[in-house]
């Protein structure tokens, strides 16, 4: 019987049922690194890609695919595949559809390892980017060339926290017949399913929110099925024939999911970034609560952002759900639910006040992740970005006084009365 | 592979080996806005084990142009002047849903040598209600997404998938929009107008094989066991998923339909 089951009952339970045999409730960690062949024609079909299973772990497992059935799930996508990190999984996308020559659109304002991958490594195998802003969305539609293979660019930005305007860029790269890759790490499911807006592509970062426990590295790719890869000249990665499996074409023979099972055939094959059974658990622990986390997070972020705005030792404060903020009209269109837990506010004092601050809260933590359930800091100015001046900040879009702030789930009171700790010691050092 | 059959651009699945119409030939029939990737995981595997395969997306299907066909009988006649425009001698047709009436009427009018049968989740009948046959025509987007809703057992509403990471509604979903939005109208009228169903069952003479579902909600158990009655020696076997037989159970009926290929002649 078909029930359609909602978003807070598939995060519980997509992706599993009980098995006949052990009644396991849990998801079990199918921790092995292979399967036994029932026999030489079974391997040999699982082989060929003649049916679906399990053949070696670098490329699927069971835990794993429970994971990866979850999210798509989630997302409304046709298929899923998580890997080692989210950072792999933009390689991933990027090697299965781009070759030498070919050329990628992105935001100027994404997080850095994104930034260095697309400047920096890709340009030495041929594959060049020009990055525009992701507000404008005709600055993407002027930077489009013949031997562009995809746009991407990150929903929520980081650290910026620019909101991009999804329905209008996918309308563009609709119309260019063009995948939209998006990272939604910092809205999640939760708070915005992309593919909804005409997205095509999803990659996420499970360590942050949909994890959200801060023990486990992992990252997803979840594929809309919602492009059309048959133009052979333009993605011959996709639709021509593939070097192996009698020169497969994905494209012909899983439609929807050519994206996903060439990256299982190559990427995952030939790359290797496989997530560990025993992570991709945890991650499926910390999406089960998924939607009541989110609930609280934003719940806490609209306390601290009233605190923050304010509060005397703060200059300003910046976040999309603020009516200041350049991309909040964007936002409450795109994200009416909340446009996520990332805050960055100035402290009244410079780079010396930030040191301050972050040396004498308790309870947040001074680390360089974000989405944790716990509250978490990070003053660029005096840590990743303290060998840059202030005016080398700027030009990155940062400034000296800046603190990046990952509301938790913590008491809201207990929050503020640490950031006070905080502010009075500034308030000391001023005196 | 992509041919021009009367007038249209046509494509025809071959699970990934090249068609060699010297041997056997199983030809897969998709269901009402379906196309041949309903088969992912049947055509390569048979394929691979020495058959010849072909999977047509039916015109307005798939990645197929042309017109779509209004009526089961106009498929039928399209499916024949198929096989006979690519020389095929010995056909084993396979239906799912929609396909199977099609088949039915293949039956009465095929020129290749007919060698089997084999309805997937199917029936003689497959009446649509109105509600449906009226949303296929405004919004066939929203009746595709319904269709798959409602086709597919707990599998499909769990996403489990014996395909490491898809998800039956995603990707069937997709499948869906991949066709002509005129298609979707054209084949569930063609199915709920088609009567002859009782006549076509009982003249089959060919081995026949049934592969029916518990929890099929769009061609329901109670009418396929009725339509398998009707059909002299017809091997019948149930499994447990729903509509979407071929992705929700894929080993099992490969297993089923692989034995039932050995015991021919």
């Amino acid at each position: 019987m078909s029930e359609n089951y909602k978003f807070d009952t598939l995060s519980l339970h997509a992706g599993h049922i009980p098995d006949k045999e052990t009644g396991s409730r849990a998801v079990p960690i199918y921790q092995t690194t292979s399967y036994v062949f029932n026999s030489t024609e079974e391997a040999a079909s699982l082989y060929n890609m003649e049916v679906g299973g399990h053949l070696y772990t670098r490329i699927s497992n069971p835990t794993v695919a429970a994971l990866e059935q979850r999210l798509a799930a989630l997302e409304g996508g046709a298929s899923a595949l998580a890997c080692s990190s989210g950072m792999a999984a933009m390689h991933l996308v990027i090697s299965a559809i781009c070759s030498s020559g070919d050329h990628i659109v992105a935001s100027s304002k994404m997080y850095g390892a994104n930034i260095n991958l697309l400047q920096h490594t890709m340009p030495r195998f041929g594959i060049k980017t020009d990055f525009v802003n992701p507000n404008d969305p005709q600055a993407i539609e002027r930077a489009i060339k013949p031997n562009t293979k995809l746009v991407f660019g990150e929903v929520i930005g980081n650290p910026g926290l620019d909101i991009m305007d999804v329905p209008e860029i996918a309308k563009i790269c609709n119309s260019k017949n063009i995948p939209l890759v998006l990272d939604a790490t910092f809205n999640t499911p939760y708070l915005m399913q992309p593919f909804k807006y005409g997205a095509n592509i999803i990659v996420h970062s499970l360590t942050k929110w949909l994890g959200g426990h801060g023990i486990a590295i992992g990252g997803a790719i979840v594929n809309g099925g919602n492009f059309d890869w048959g133009d052979k000249e333009k993605f011959p990665t996709i639709s021509g024939p593939h070097f192996a499996l009698g020169g497969i074409s994905f494209w012909e023979e899983f439609g929807p999911s050519a994206l996903i099972a060439k990256i299982r055939a190559e990427g995952m094959y030939n790359f290797g970034p496989s997530l560990s059974p025993t992570n991709a658990f945890y991650l499926m622990q910390g999406i089960e609560t998924l939607p009541l986390r989110m609930k609280k997070h934003i719940e806490n972020t609209r306390s601290i952002l009233n605190f923050l705005v304010n509060h005397e030792m703060v200059e300003w404060v910046k976040h999309p759900d603020l009516e200041t903020h350049p991309d909040h009209e964007v936002a409450k269109r795109i994200l009416p639910k909340g446009s996520g837990s990332i805050v960055a506010f100035g402290i009244k004092g410079g780079r010396e006040a930030g040191k301050i601050f972050i040396e004498s809260v308790q309870l947040a933590s001074h680390l360089a992740n974000v989405g944790d359930a716990k509250t978490l800091l990070i003053h660029p100015g005096s840590t990743t970005h303290s060998h840059l001046s202030s005016d080398a900040m700027k030009e990155g879009g940062l400034t000296d006084d800046m603190i990046r702030l990952s509301v938790g789930l913590e008491d809201i009171n207990d929050i503020t009365k640490d950031f006070e700790r905080g502010f009075k010691a500034v308030k000391k050092l001023n005196k | 592979m992509i041919i021009n059959f009367k007038g249209a651009k046509t494509y025809i699945g071959t699970g990934g080996k090249s068609l060699d119409i010297t041997k056997r030939t199983l030809c897969f029939l998709h269901g009402s806005g379906q196309n041949h990737l309903s088969f992912i995981q049947q055509a390569r595997f048979f394929a691979y084990k020495g058959y010849s395969v072909i999977v047509p997306d039916m015109p307005a299907h798939g990645f197929s142009d042309g017109n779509p066909c209004k009526s089961i009988k106009e498929n039928a006649e399209w499916i024949n002047d198929l096989l006979v425009e690519l020389n095929l001698k010995n056909v084993v047709v396979i239906g799912h849903s929609q396909g199977c009436l099609v088949a039915l009427e293949l039956n009465k009018i095929i020129k290749s040598a007919l060698e089997a049968l084999i309805f997937v989740a199917g029936s003689n009948e497959i009446p649509v209600n109105r509600f449906l046959l009226d949303l296929s025509k405004e919004n066939p987007q929203k009746a595709s997404q319904m269709m798959v809703t409602w086709g597919h057992g707990i599998d499909g509403d769990m996403s489990i998938n014996k395909w490491p990471g898809h998800s039956h509604y995603g990707e069937g979903n997709n499948i869906m929009c991949m066709n002509k939005p005129t298609a979707l109208k054209y084949d569930l009228n063609s199915c709920n107008d088609y009567l002859d169903g009782i006549d076509a069952s009982k003249i089959i003479k060919v081995p026949t094989l049934a592969v029916l579902a518990i929890n099929d909600q769009m061609t329901p158990l109670k009418s396929g066991l009725k339509f398998v009655e009707l059909i002299k020696n017809c091997e019948t076997h149930i499994l447990d998923c729903g509509h979407f037989l071929p992705s929700e159970r894929p080993m099992e009926l490969n297993s089923i339909i692989k034995s039932f290929l050995s015991k021919l002649k």
